[in-house]
């Protein structure tokens, strides 16, 4: 296990988010999706402070700040979801360009 | 115990954990319910706490195991039961749309694995961090200390964060006056 294969794993791991957030069409599908696409850069973060860091502390702590503002995005965008549900009874993001009018 | 060395160990370790990892976020992507995918989330996330076991970060795996496992993951699920009728399946999704998206993204896997593989720097098999980097006592005593090497004004930002997120999903999701 070196630093190469972590990173190779964390870009895999990215790039099925990539995917997944430009091929779903469900808002919370796309949710999901960014998930992956964060839990990649936390693991980014760990290997970097665990093979390389001066600061190995430093490093790992900036992950938990990451988890923190994810647990916000999560909170936040699912209460979008439910009103949004509320109002047009779909979460298609193709009618989403609705909103502005 | 000496059919497998250590090192050796670690590298089937990893590999098994990885391959777990990418099946199970592939199965995400491509599941029809959005429930299964919820579901196939879960298995992603607790490989990655064993990867950060692998890492010797424990309070990470920790973490990742309550927050992500424990709280992100029952808060989707409970909103797709919200939001759509039980069995229902997700959105239909042309073909050209999914291979489009899939060329994008394995464009930007092969270069930025390109560009890894070119960086001899980052072949290290040796880790520079000493144990318990990642403990409990450790993030504590950067965490609250104040000296220039601390992080207490981030851990304030990150808790008055908290407190606004909590209020503002309150107003957002409410049902106003002669809403239904």
């Amino acid at each position: 296990m070196t630093l190469q294969n972590c990173l190779i794993l964390a870009f895999i791991l990215f790039a099925i988010g990539t995917w997944g957030v430009l091929r779903r069409r469900h808002m919370v599908g796309m949710l999901i999706s960014i998930e992956i696409m964060l839990n990649a850069a936390n693991i980014n973060f760990i290997s970097f402070a665990y093979f390389k860091a001066a600061d190995a502390t430093a490093g790992a702590l900036f992950s938990i700040f990451v988890i923190a503002v994810t647990a916000c995005e999560m909170a936040i965008a699912l209460a979008i979801v439910i009103t949004m549900y509320r109002r047009h009874h779909s979460l298609d993001v193709n009618q989403l360009r609705d909103l502005h009018e | 115990m000496t059919l497998l060395s250590d090192a050796l160990f670690s590298d089937v370790m990893f590999y098994l954990v990885a391959a777990v990892m990418i099946g199970t976020a592939i199965a995400t992507i491509m599941a029809k319910n959005l429930l299964q995918s919820a579901v196939f989330l879960i298995f992603s996330f607790v490989g990655t706490a064993i990867l950060y076991l692998m890492l010797h970060a424990e309070f990470m795996a920790m973490a990742q195991i309550m927050v992500y496992a424990g709280g992100v993951i029952i808060f989707v699920i409970f909103t797709i039961l919200l939001t759509s009728h039980l069995g229902e399946s997700a959105l239909h999704i042309k073909l050209p749309r999914t291979f489009i998206a899939l060329m994008i993204s394995l464009a930007f896997l092969w270069v930025m694995v390109r560009f890894v593989v070119l960086t001899p720097d980052l072949n290290v098999a040796t880790p520079t961090a000493t144990s318990g980097y990642a403990s409990l006592s450790s993030f504590a005593l950067r965490l609250l200390s104040t000296g220039p090497e601390g992080f207490v004004i981030p851990f304030e930002i990150i808790s008055l964060l908290l407190l606004v997120t909590l209020v503002c999903a309150i107003t957002i999701a409410r049902k106003f006056k002669g809403e239904e």
